[in-house]
């Protein structure tokens, strides 16, 4: 109930506030929205970059951390030994309570020291940023597989071996199908947090006005930084309106994706409910 | 009917000196036991005295880290004759031919049709028209079929308690077991459920060799052939024929079994 009023006063608010900035020019500046969407014309003064860089980053982190979070959380629920389980558990806590600005100052120094050694010429991309955000968001996704994988009533999960499936074959078809759906809950956690990270991506390659990234080493823009830039360097009025105009737009994307992820996970399940 | 212990008959299964233990608790004791085909055992026993565990060490079901078995248990499978310890035998191949059946009805939460396909596609790799002609068979053994043949893309979480545990029994029926083990298969079920249950068995185990374990001594009563009874992990008594035709016998020594 509470958080249903905090939800309400906090779209309320932003709808009140950025609702009459969101016009073509908030996305577009001068350019003609054909010659931006076809990159024909770079756009200077408009979001649309910011949000073309925001979906690239939240869709290149997600592919990083999906795969890589998922996997870790079986391996620890089926595979790991009692104490091995204690000791990744811990390095699992420990991963999911560093502040993201240490995670950006990791991949910073990851570049200064790629660059003393193996590669003189890396620089803060798209590609460290979002290598970073996987790396913070890989918790939530391991964390809960695991929840989810353990939440299986003894029956169902003593059901595969006991029909003669080997461990991947329970995992395949009897585990992941019935734990897909908490599992989901932990990918939605992980795009929500990727989509609003501000800190790392100071740190790994946001720059203003960086246009859209030509390839995975180019630098980006992306809209929680466009509205931390607007809200903290806004020159006028209208200025700060974009900034509330632009959240409004990151809460638009986040939804979408929210909703991509939700359409995936149903036809998913639909398939092997009776495949 | 003729009694396969003094017929004969081969054993299917055979424990001898099995002991089984659990980091250092020892939950069965030197338990020798014999299976025969067409005939249904049951395992009778307070809670905790190693029923569960005596019909998982038959199909290996408590191969854990902290688990040790010594002793040994021999099935016979068609012509040849396995040791199911030490683990050399597939476990996979050990498993569709002793098939389990558990207390609640461990029904996935797919099609009713999946529940019975989605095993015989993984593990024996049939499809098409041999794979629902073993679905049809499956469930015409369990006499579900003509309950469910117009709704097989139904969720199976839809079907009562009864139907999910038969169900079940199908779905190990339709991996062609010759041991059924079925720990308190109707446990969880209503009267009428529970009937129809029991009723199936007495027809299966003309064809199947069936360990059951159940709580209910009336039910022990109505569908055993012979009765095995289990007190803090030692096999101490077993009854069969006369003992459990007479109610008040039987109950005489069942009080001074348990």
């Amino acid at each position: 109930m509470g958080a249903l009023l905090v939800a309400t006063l906090l779209l309320g608010f932003l709808l009140l506030r950025g609702m009459k900035s969101i016009t073509p020019a908030l996305f577009f500046g001068e350019t003609p929205w054909l010659e931006a969407i076809t990159g024909q014309t770079p756009v200077f003064e408009g979001i649309w970059p910011a949000l073309v860089g925001t979906i690239f980053l939240v869709l290149l982190s997600s592919i990083i951390a999906i795969p890589v979070g998922i996997a870790s959380g079986i391996y620890l629920t089926e595979y790991a030994s009692r104490r091995q389980r204690a000791f990744l558990g811990l390095m699992v806590d420990f991963l999911s309570g560093t502040p993201s600005i240490v995670m950006g100052l990791f991949g910073f120094a990851m570049i200064l020291l790629l660059r003393r050694t193996l590669a003189p010429k890396a620089q803060t991309s798209l590609f460290l940023a979002a290598f970073c955000i996987a790396m913070l968001i890989l918790p939530y996704l391991i964390r809960t597989t695991e929840a989810a994988i353990e939440g299986i009533p003894r029956h169902l999960r003593l059901l595969g071996p006991g029909i003669g499936f080997s461990k991947w074959q329970n995992i395949r078809h009897v585990l992941l199908p019935i734990a897909s759906r908490g599992i989901f809950s932990g990918i939605i956690l992980a795009i929500g947090r990727a989509s609003e990270d501000t800190a790392v991506i100071l740190l790994t390659g946001v720059v203003a006005h960086a246009g859209i990234p030509r390839n995975l080493w180019d630098k980006f823009e992306v809209l929680p930084f466009r509205i931390y830039y607007l809200a903290a360097e806004h020159r006028n009025s209208s200025e700060l309106e974009q900034g509330f105009g632009t959240a409004l737009v990151l809460l638009f994307i986040t939804g979408l994706l929210f909703l991509m992820a939700f359409l995936l996970q149903r036809r998913a399940e639909k398939r092997w409910k009776t495949r | 009917m003729e009694d396969p212990m003094t017929s004969g008959k081969e054993p299917t299964v055979r424990l001898d000196n099995l002991w089984v233990r659990f980091l250092e608790k020892t939950v069965l004791k030197d338990i020798t036991l014999s299976l025969w085909p067409g005939q249904l055992t049951v395992l009778v026993g307070p809670s905790g005295s190693g029923k569960s565990t005596l019909l998982r060490s038959i199909n290996r079901l408590n191969a854990v880290p902290d688990c040790r078995t010594e002793g040994t248990v021999r099935i016979r499978l068609h012509d040849r004759s396995i040791d199911v310890y030490p683990d050399s035998f597939p476990l996979s191949e050990l498993r569709r031919r002793v098939g389990m059946v558990f207390q609640t009805p461990a029904v996935l939460p797919f099609s009713i049709e999946k529940n019975l396909a989605m095993p015989l596609r993984v593990t024996l790799g049939l499809t098409g028209v041999a794979l629902s002609e073993r679905v049809e068979w499956a469930l015409r053994e369990v006499s579900l079929w003509s309950e469910v043949k117009d709704r097989l893309g139904e969720p199976a979480p839809t079907l009562s308690g009864g139907q999910q545990q038969r169900l079940c029994l199908a779905r190990v029926l339709a991996l062609e077991p010759q041991v059924l083990l079925l720990d308190e298969p109707t446990a969880s079920l209503d009267f009428r459920a529970a009937a129809s249950i029991e009723a199936l068995l007495s027809r299966l185990k003309k064809r199947y060799t069936i360990l059951a374990v159940s709580h209910s001594l009336s039910q022990t009563r109505r569908i055993a052939d012979r009765v095995c009874v289990l007190k803090e992990g030692q096999l101490v008594q077993e009854m069969a024929g006369h003992h459990l035709e007479d109610a008040d016998a039987f109950q005489q020594l069942m009080d001074a079994a348990f």
